[in-house]
């Protein structure tokens, strides 16, 4: 899932857009954002804006991303793929 | 090897700190000298960053009950609650706490950060119960939801209408909901919307646990806290609170209107793990409860206070966060201009707070003031006068944006 960041399929997904919007303003250092992006390692994101970029996340999507799910999650991808199974779960 | 490379960053900051001029973190008392007076290197200092928020430090009748307990009863309990350290002392100051409060049970723990641990933890089951937490709740409010293992849901701060859609959201097959919010946030000193909190939590079945922590002994006609300022008393589900504030001792308890908060001494790991609170302890909070519930005028020190201190920090033009509360914080544009602020305050023998990022609201730096209702016209003569003096020397070299 992570890996070589830069395929068509994300540039497709809105959720991942969508994170990478909201994680742009945090992006000091000018990262480049893939679905590999770690949060903490490569964006230097405290745990506290990981959850408040979440807290927007679900205002955007009318879901529930519970924090337990958060502290699993390092790299974009895989909170891309957490949401899109939780937009399936409360759907 | 390996283990302790990652403290190696935090570690640059705080020898950082230490080299920069004195580390806010690494303070000593070196000498108390009263409930708002005490030594810091050498030098007699106004304490303005203590929760003794009303003053019961040294209150005589406090202090000749700890000696008493202390020759009566020993030095420590050497057990827990749940097995072998439940003295009389412990079950007289639960039945205590419930009567102040108007609530019918109580349950005593170690601290006030272990009870928010106890109850969350003992309450929830993570394969069926769900917490929902506002987001500004402190560290042990997360911990307790980290050790229930459950599913952990944030809402925004202070905000009901946040809480209610996610509520909303909860799967049918949920079986307990349990709401926890604070009454008041010790950051900023801002107070919670209890009431619109109750009726949100109920209008879903869930349960609604208040931390009066920062807010016991303060708010409300009879100090219950925000939820009797709010009127809902009679209505929340779990009231959470600490002896090291306005009780000026140690220790915590979880109080209720449901009988079964009882079943947390059996169903809860950090009531029974755990040593229970030293005589000396116990008797020192019973004494000063019996201080607070009895005396208004403490209280009514307290308001004056901080509507003075509040009054005056605004005229100054700093930025604060909320109305006069017992906390009074001022916000800063950057860690280094809070980090030379408490510096400087420290330099005009004044000891505050400095909070910085991630644990502060919307990752502001701030120095955070704590009133006490035994500060004296003196002590407020010399907050304000220090304050005054940063100021100006910000207005030299701002440091912060003086609205």
């Amino acid at each position: 899932m992570a890996g070589d960041g830069s395929s068509i399929q994300e540039d497709d997904d809105l959720v991942f857009r969508k994170i990478c919007s909201l994680l742009d303003p945090l992006n000091e250092k000018g990262v480049k954002l893939t679905r590999a992006t770690d949060l903490v390692a490569d964006l230097e994101i405290d745990s506290v804006t990981v959850l408040d970029v979440v807290m927007d996340i679900e205002d955007c999507y009318d879901i529930s991303i519970p924090v337990n799910t958060i502290s699993e999650t390092r790299a974009i991808g895989e909170l891309v793929d957490a949401i899109h199974q939780i937009k399936k779960e409360q759907a | 090897m390996g283990l302790f490379d990652k403290f190696e960053k935090t570690a640059t900051l705080y020898n950082g700190l230490e080299a920069a001029g004195r580390n806010p973190f690494t303070v000593v008392m070196e000498e108390v000298l009263g409930p708002t007076r005490a030594k810091i290197r050498g030098r007699e200092t106004v304490l303005a960053g203590t929760h003794n928020y009303l003053g019961q430090t040294f209150e005589p009748s406090a202090i000749e009950a700890g000696r008493k307990a202390l020759a009566e009863d020993g030095t420590g309990t050497t057990g827990s609650r749940f097995a072998n350290g439940t003295f009389s002392g412990h079950k007289a100051l639960e039945e205590d706490i419930a009567a102040y409060l108007g609530l019918e049970h109580c349950v005593v723990f170690s601290t006030g950060y272990v009870a928010n641990l106890g109850a969350i933890a003992g309450l929830v089951n993570p394969a069926e119960d769900v917490v929902l937490i506002d987001a500004d709740c402190h560290a042990c409010i997360y911990d307790g939801c980290q050790l229930a293992g459950a599913q952990t849901i944030r809402f925004r701060h202070n905000d009901p209408e946040s809480l209610d859609k996610r509520l909303a959201r909860v799967p049918a097959e949920t079986k307990g909901k349990l709401v926890c919010i604070e009454g008041m946030y010790s950051m900023y000193g801002d107070i919670a919307p209890v009431k619109e909190f109750v009726e949100v939590a109920h209008k879903h079945g869930a349960y609604l646990l208040v931390d009066e922590a920062h807010s016991f002994g303060i708010y409300g006609e009879n100090g219950r806290g925000v939820s009797e300022a709010d009127g809902v008393m009679d209505q929340i589900d779990f009231y959470s609170g600490t002896f090291s504030k306005a009780l000026a001792s140690i220790g915590g308890f979880v109080a209720s209107r449901h009988r079964e908060v009882d079943y947390l001494r059996f169903g809860s790991r950090p009531y029974k793990f755990t040593a229970s609170p030293s005589p000396a302890s116990i008797a020192t909070a019973g004494a000063a409860l019996e201080n607070i519930a009895g005396d208004a005028s403490i209280r009514a020190r307290l308001w004056d206070n901080a509507n003075r201190i509040h009054a005056a920090f605004t005229q100054l033009g700093f930025r604060i966060p909320a109305p006069s509360a017992p906390v009074i914080s001022i916000l800063f544009d950057s860690e280094e201009a809070a980090f030379n602020a408490w510096n400087f305050l420290l330099e005009q023998g004044l000891y505050v707070n400095m909070a910085i990022p991630p644990g502060t609201p919307g990752k502001e730096s701030l120095l955070r003031l704590a009133v006490s209702s035994a500060h004296t016209n003196d002590d407020i003569d010399r907050i304000v006068t220090a304050y005054h003096a940063l100021a100006s020397s910000l207005q030299q070299a701002p440091i912060a944006s003086a609205e």
